[in-house]
């Protein structure tokens, strides 16, 4: 079959600075960590903790997610539509757009141009920056869709669309401020409201930047990796508009127990735990598809990171709605039990799809085998031993510092004054960081595989090699 | 239907967003921040105090510090009475957090005198030795910019004064730091309200012990005491202590409530048993060998 | 019951026949070939 002209060399961008904001990312995040055991790794006024943090959040978010994002919703949105993207000059615009706002954010949080709220900390501008950005691939995605040459929408597609008007939506309202000046505004919700705002925004970024787009890929590349189709496609759907109803009211379980009106926290719960049936939607559509597959999971890498990836998704779906209890959540919330649930979701379920999505891409897009499957193995097991001790170090952590924080003497007072319970956690992070270091190790591995595939790898097939030159 | 249509599917996206958004996020409005949860004694922040809040949003001490008492048991004996929805009227944005690398914050207002904050936040670790709390002296550095901090106060309608913009100029970050951790959660009269009434009779159960059982409970005093009374009892942010002169029912009282008008925290949350024990150690350590 | 509550029930019942609806819909027999075929036309594409 003669193949479209697909457009590759802007994936081919996307990937390779996404990548680079992935190890930043990374980067500062064993910074902070070792931050935390050590304060004398504080450099005031820039490098403090207080000021790094958001960088590592943000550049793990909006740098290395949705780079992996707009790499692979411009690829995949040309293959399942059987057509060229809509406007290759927008997209390389929005290229350099990104990497300007990414940049931007970096060094005006540095500077401690901050807005406090989390993940929403960059000011008013590149608030800005960031409409413009999202506004551009929006518009290059649907276009591509709506002029498409295959008529069946295919799951991919509806979760990439409904993650654009999500993010659109969620970013706007939260948004809105007052500026004082160039690097200073204050928000336009007040106390109360202005939490309840907050956190609607806040999970929902989950749902629409760390949990709608790595579907969108998982349904898209364990198919393509494994050969077989996906097992159910009308499970998917039912699957996707209850998990598009259902996120929006559980903003709320990052509030409970605060003056936010009891109504709305429970609300938040009831619908935090009915979300376990949608995202499991997924999780067993994904197993199924393994049917008589499951060798593959030991011959095929790929599988192995689209396969572990969806099980920690299904493990944070299952977590979520625990802590989303109001028991559950008076125990662990505030504690280091937190990180750790989403480090198994940025780290094992999104960070797992995103390599896995890149590894299938890139030999793909530049027209070369994989330089080391042995590599790409060996990296798979470096990012699963240290997401799993970063993890498993801190839920130990938590519990111990939550059961701390509320043991009471016979006589009614507190057994642990706060320093005597800080410094418990002090091992515990330790072990953390070295997980953290582990998993670093694992990104250089990767990032070696790839920059010597695109230097050195074998020019694979003529077919796959004709595409990736197109 | 929609799986053929793309636009119609991103206008059934967009409705299936906004029914759990309008009723969770738009028709609180309706409930919140109105006439319902105003508190009479809470008031804006003046312009030295917005100032420090804002310097907190800039150094990210929401990052490991929270702004909310749950109405949990432990969590009100440890920190005070838990937050109420009008206490935070004037706060924009909200900080209140959602991790606990240091205590939360809430009610700090008061806890400690202002001489503690300094010497606090220059150096943590010279009052707290295994915090991880980085250090802010630098602060100190920095005048205020008074036209700057006017434009912020018009901003957000909160009333000020020239006397009061004028007196900023020869004030830095640290104070306006300072001042605003003061005002935190004080709004409300809850300090003098949580002082428990100690009743029955009070009787010292560790009086006859011995110097060594006495060196056991040295760490206690160390952790909670000598950054305001000074190793020898010599006094600094605190007065000098003279343990021998004081009775052991008088010594409970003051440290197991404090003294909150004056700057000596309250004690209550280590427990009447360890409370004992300090009084024992103030009491008797400097009194020889010989005990 | 006040009004409230016949509001609340009947937003929460509705709700539910929407979801009903959709998953009739969605698994009917009519549409079992339709509601597959994207499936298997995604993987043809190279
Ligand atoms: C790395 C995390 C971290 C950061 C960032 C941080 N703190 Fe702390 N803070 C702590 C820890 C841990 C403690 C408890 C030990 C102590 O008193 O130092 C603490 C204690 C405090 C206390 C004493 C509270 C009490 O009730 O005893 C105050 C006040 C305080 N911090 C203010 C601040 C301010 C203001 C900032 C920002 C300029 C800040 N902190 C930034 C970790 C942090
Ligand atoms: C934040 C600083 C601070 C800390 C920490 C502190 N104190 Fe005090 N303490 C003070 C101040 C200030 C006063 C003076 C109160 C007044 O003027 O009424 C005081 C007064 C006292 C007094 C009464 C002294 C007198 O001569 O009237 C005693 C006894 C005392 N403290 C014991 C303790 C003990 C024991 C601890 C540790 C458990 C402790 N303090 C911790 C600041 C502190
Ligand atoms: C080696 C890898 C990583 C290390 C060592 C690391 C370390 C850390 C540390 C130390 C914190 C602060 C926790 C605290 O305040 O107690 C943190 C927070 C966070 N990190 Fe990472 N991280 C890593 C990877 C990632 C990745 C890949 C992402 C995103 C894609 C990510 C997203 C986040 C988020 C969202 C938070 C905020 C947590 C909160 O609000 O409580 N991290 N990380
Ligand atoms: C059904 C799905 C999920 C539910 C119900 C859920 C629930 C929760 C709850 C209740 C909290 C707050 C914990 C606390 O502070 O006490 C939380 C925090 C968080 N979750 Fe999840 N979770 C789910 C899935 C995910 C997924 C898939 C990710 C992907 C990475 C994720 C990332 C996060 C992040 C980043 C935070 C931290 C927010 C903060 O800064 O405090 N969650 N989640």
């Amino acid at each position: 079959m003669k193949s479209t002209e697909y457009n590759y060399d802007i994936v081919r961008s996307f990937v390779n600075w996404s990548v680079l904001w992935g190890l930043v990312a990374v980067l500062v995040g064993v910074i902070v960590s070792f931050q935390m055991v050590d304060p004398r790794l504080n450099f005031p006024p820039y490098l403090t903790f207080g000021r790094l943090r958001p960088i590592h959040t943000n550049a793990g978010i909006y740098g290395w997610g949705v780079g992996v994002i707009f790499a692979t919703f411009i690829y995949m949105v040309q293959r399942l539509c059987r057509t060229p993207l809509w406007s290759p000059k927008l997209a390389r615009f929005q290229l350099w757009f990104f990497n300007a706002t990414i940049i931007a954010s970096a060094v005006t949080l540095l500077m401690g141009y901050t807005t406090s709220k989390e993940y929403h900390e960059m000011e008013w501008p590149i608030d800005v920056m960031v409409v413009i950005l999202w506004v551009v691939f929006a518009l290059n995605i649907i276009m591509t869709i709506i002029k498409r040459r295959e008529e069946h929408m295919y799951i991919s597609l509806w979760y990439m669309m409904a993650s654009l008007v999500g993010v659109a939506i969620l970013y706007l309202v939260n948004a809105a401020a007052v500026p004082v000046s160039l690097f200073k505004s204050y928000s336009a919700f007040a106390g109360t409201n202005d939490a309840n705002v907050h956190w609607w925004f806040g999970h929902n970024a989950v749902a629409m930047a760390l949990t709608a787009p790595p579907l969108a890929m998982f349904y898209y590349f364990l198919p393509k990796s494994t050969g077989v189709p996906i097992y159910s496609h009308r499970l998917s759907i039912i699957a996707f508009w209850s998990l598009l109803f259902m996120y929006l009211w559980t903003g709320a379980h990052h509030l409970l127990w605060t003056p936010v009106p009891d109504w709305i926290q429970t609300l938040a719960m009831g619908f935090s735990v009915m979300l376990i049936a949608p995202s499991w939607g997924s999780v067993i559509n994904g197993y199924l598809s393994m049917n008589g597959q499951w060798h593959q999971m030991r011959e095929n890498y790929l599988v192995k990171y689209l396969i572990l990836g969806i099980t920690f998704y299904g493990l944070q779906t299952i977590q979520g709605p625990m802590q989303a209890i109001r028991t559950f959540s008076a125990f662990i919330h505030y504690t280091d039990w937190v990180p750790a649930h989403i480090h198994m979701g940025t780290m094992g379920w999104v960070s797992m799809i995103c390599f896995a999505s890149i590894y299938y891409l890139v030999p793909r897009i530049y027209g070369k085998k994989l330089f080391s499957i042995p590599l790409a193995n060996l990296q798979f097991w470096l990012i699963l031993v240290g997401q799993l001790t970063w993890s498993f170090s801190l839920w130990i952590a938590g519990v111990l510092q939550a059961g701390m924080w509320t043991a009471m003497n016979p006589d009614g007072s507190l057994t642990y004054t706060f320093m005597e319970t800080m410094v418990e956690m002090y091992p515990y992070w330790w072990i953390r960081s070295i997980g953290g270091l582990i998993y670093f190790v694992g990104v250089v591995v990767f990032i070696y595989n790839l920059v010597m595939t695109v230097r050195h790898g074998e020019i694979a097939s003529t077919e796959a090699a004709a595409e990736g030159r197109a | 239907m929609w799986e053929k249509k793309p636009i119609l599917l991103l206008l059934l996206a967009t409705a299936a967003i906004l029914v759990g958004t309008i009723i969770t996020v738009v028709l609180p409005f309706a409930w919140v921040n109105t006439e319902a949860d105003r508190i009479e004694t809470v008031t804006p922040y003046t312009a030295l105090q917005q100032e420090g809040r804002d310097i907190y949003i800039r150094e990210g001490c929401n990052n490991c510090h929270t702004q909310t008492v749950r109405p949990l048991v432990a969590e009100v004996l440890r920190y005070g009475d838990y937050s109420k929805s009008g206490e935070f009227v004037y706060d924009r944005p909200f900080l209140w957090g959602s991790k606990r690398t240091g205590p939360d914050l809430a009610r700090l207002g008061g806890k400690y005198p202002d001489a503690w904050h300094y010497k606090h936040m220059a150096s943590p670790r010279a009052m707290v030795p295994k915090t991880n709390m980085p250090d802010y002296g630098w602060l100190s550095a920095n005048q205020l910019d008074p036209t700057m901090i006017k434009r912020k106060m018009d901003v957000l309608g909160f009333p000020y004064t020239s006397d009061e913009l004028y007196s900023l100029a020869d004030k830095n970050e640290m104070d306006a730091l300072v001042a605003y951790m003061q005002k935190l959660g004080s709004d409300i009269p809850w300090r003098n309200a949580a002082a428990t009434t100690i009743v029955g009779n009070l009787k010292n159960p560790y009086a006859d012990s011995d110097h060594s059982t006495l060196e056991e409970w040295e760490p206690l005093y160390e952790e909670n005491c000598e950054a305001c009374h000074g190793e020898h009892f010599e006094g600094d942010i605190g007065p000098e202590l003279d343990g021998a002169s004081m009775e052991d029912t008088e010594l409970f009282e003051i440290i197991y409530n404090g003294v909150p008008d004056n700057g000596m925290p309250p004690f209550a949350g280590l427990g009447a048993d360890k409370v004992w024990q300090v009084v024992t150690f103030v009491k008797y350590y400097n009194q020889g060998e010989d005990h | 019951m006040d009004l409230a509550s016949i509001l609340y029930l009947g937003v929460t019942f509705g709700l539910f026949v929407i979801f009903v609806l959709i998953v009739l819909r969605t698994y009917s027999k009519k549409r079992k070939d339709e509601g597959e075929i994207a499936k298997y036309r995604m993987l043809d594409d190279e």
